[in-house]
């Protein structure tokens, strides 16, 4: 019995790349030159905002008023960084975003996947009709139902808890759906023979079909990460007082009030941006794979 | 009742209880949530619209009243004019350049990848982060973009300016997402379609025109409906980058339901009935979606 193949896309074909000369003879023509301008006009138009990001936190507040601005920092200092942390709880926001994101992801990960195999590989009354009512989640997003949702959480007594953050997002419709997809890739005789051999359905499920599916919740767990992070309106709505607030949160109620001066602003925002980027680095395929293929955010 | 049934039929006929309840209690977890968090409160929004608070806690009977006082409010017809205008030019901008882009990177050899990550790396930044970033940027005096162009253009201060200074920064963080999808797209048609038409002569407009345009519809289908949602339900960035000035110029839909439901003075009622209209809205783009996508497979 073979566990069934990842669901990696295929690999490139061997043989000339894709060209659109038949041919397929190297031959720079202007309009090849032309469309390596506009990439690279287009790359620099994307990148520079952030590197100017990332190189402002580095520069002195006089430095950052200057006129013209300078575009490297004259001396790289990790003042920003340092004031920041010890003069603004930002430490706090910090631990609030990992606690959320990290406490939101493995939840996410457990249901999403429960439910997903529920889906996938049983037959049951209402199956049809739970996984319509799954998928009609997707055309409800948070911004249109903001206050009831708000109303519904404040009847938890969970405004304001980090609790408040975690729970209500944590089960995603498009999580699942990666996840049941995958799972109907497995053989079903796999999931027979363990209930033959006397193993419990929650064993089944833990010990086999979640090892199994480890490349897609590798995907979800990626997207989870992402959503959780960057999230503002909801973290924003639930989160009033400062002790919870997330590290979004933090950036713009201080940049709306002024009470925290720019340089230090800057430097949380390019530490709020760093972990997703670097997770993006590690992952690229996952990411790209798995975004263009469900084309969901 | 059949007599004659294999041994296989009979256990598939009697499962053990254990078996039988697993599924339910697998979905559980997630349906709880799923109910409480999303459908019940997308019923009850209806129910609250109708009702009117200022603190949230007690409330009093309006019937239509929040309806006919926000649609009789030129503030609210405002932020419909803004949001229709920010959704549309979104919408057209950045599926126009997104199939740009992706046509352009689907042909470059040499590089692909670093193209298409660059353009993927500000959909990843934290929305706060980008207004912050572009309302830095395109800062009147002392902003990188004025000090390119040697000017000093009022972009966040005009309201009209404010209005595509917004739109230009929302296209700027989606756009490389759009252009992955399309990029998949691009990738799943056949090459050799290419070169058939390349030896027959056909100019790469034509073939632009002939063979891409119409193969990659269903991924422009996507693209085109998540960006019109997406479009409606723009906030976070316009946060940080105008908060929605000057005087409102760029104040769209999700903040006004934000502002009316959750800072003060507080009209509840108002926020709520705005809710349920962008739900409509929203609601609607999905069924059309729905149905020109049915329509194609049929044909």
């Amino acid at each position: 019995m073979s566990i069934p193949q990842t669901v990696s896309p295929p690999t490139q074909e061997p043989g000339p790349k894709r060209s659109w000369t038949s041919t397929g003879q190297r031959q720079i023509t202007a309009t090849d030159a032309l469309r390596v301008v506009i990439l690279t006009t287009a790359a620099l138009v994307a990148l520079i905002p952030i590197l100017w990001l990332v190189f402002g936190s580095f520069k002195t507040p006089t430095e950052l008023s200057e006129r013209p601005p300078t575009l490297l920092p004259q001396s790289w200092g990790f003042g920003n960084y340092t004031e920041a942390l010890t003069r603004f709880d930002f430490g706090t926001y910090m631990m609030n975003s990992v606690i959320v994101t990290v406490a939101a992801t493995v939840l996410t990960l457990l249901i999403n996947s429960m439910a997903a195999y529920a889906l996938a590989k049983y037959n049951f009354r209402g199956r049809n009709a739970l996984f319509l009512l799954t998928l009609a989640t997707i055309m409800i997003p948070l911004q249109v139902i903001l206050i009831p949702v708000y109303q519904v959480v404040a009847s938890f007594g969970m405004v304001n808890t980090l609790w408040g953050l975690i729970i209500p997002a944590a089960a995603t419709p498009t999580g699942v759906f990666i996840l049941r997809q995958y799972m109907l890739s497995i053989p079903d005789e796999l999931i027979e023979a363990a209930r033959v051999d006397g193993a419990g359905e929650l064993k089944i499920f833990l010990r086999i079909v979640l090892p199994v599916c480890r490349p897609a919740l590798a995907v979800v767990a990626i997207l989870s990460i992402m959503w959780r992070w960057n999230d503002f309106l909801w973290p924003l709505v639930v989160a009033q007082s400062e002790s919870v607030y997330t590290l979004p949160v933090a950036l713009a109620r201080f940049t709306a009030q002024e009470t925290v001066p720019f340089n230090l602003i800057i430097a949380m925002s390019v530490v709020s941006i760093l972990p997703v980027i670097i997770l993006f680095l590690f992952f690229q395929k996952q990411i790209t794979t798995g975004i263009a293929n469900t084309g969901i955010k | 009742m059949i007599k004659a049934s294999t041994k296989q039929e009979q256990r598939r006929r009697k499962p053990p209880l254990g078996l039988r309840l697993a599924p339910y209690l697998f979905l559980l977890p997630n349906t709880a949530i799923f109910v409480l968090f999303t459908i019940w409160p997308a019923i009850n929004g209806f129910n609250i619209s109708l009702y009117s608070s200022s603190n949230g806690r007690t409330f009093r009977w309006e019937g239509t009243g929040n309806y006919q006082r926000i649609l009789s409010d030129d503030g609210f017809w405002g932020v419909v004019m803004n949001t229709a205008i920010y959704a549309v030019a979104f919408v057209v901008l950045s599926v126009g350049i997104g199939i740009f882009l992706a046509v352009l990177v689907d042909q470059q050899g040499r590089g692909r990848s670093f193209f298409r990550a660059a353009f993927f790396i500000p959909v990843l930044i934290s929305p706060v982060v980008v207004g912050l970033i572009w309302n830095w940027m395109l800062e009147r005096q002392n902003g990188l973009v004025n000090t390119f162009l040697g000017m000093e253009i009022p972009w966040l201060v005009d309201d009209n300016l404010a209005l595509v200074a917004i739109i230009a920064v929302g296209v700027w963080m989606q756009v490389g997402f759009y252009m992955l999808i399309l990029l998949a797209g691009l990738q799943s048609i056949d090459p050799t379609l290419y070169e058939a038409s390349g030896m027959d002569g056909a100019s790469r407009w034509l073939q632009f025109r002939t063979i891409t345009l119409p193969l990659l519809q269903p991924s422009i289908l996507v693209v085109v409906v998540l960006a019109t949602i997406h479009g409606f339900q723009a906030f976070d960035y316009i946060y940080t980058l105008t908060g929605g000035g000057p005087v409102g110029a760029t104040t769209l839909i999700v903040q006004y339901i934000y502002e009316n439901g959750f800072v003060s003075p507080i009209r509840y009622g108002a926020a709520a009935a705005g809710s349920v209209l962008l739900f409509c809205v929203v609601f609607a783009i999905t069924i059309v979606n729905y149905m020109i996508g049915r329509k194609r497979e049929a044909v």
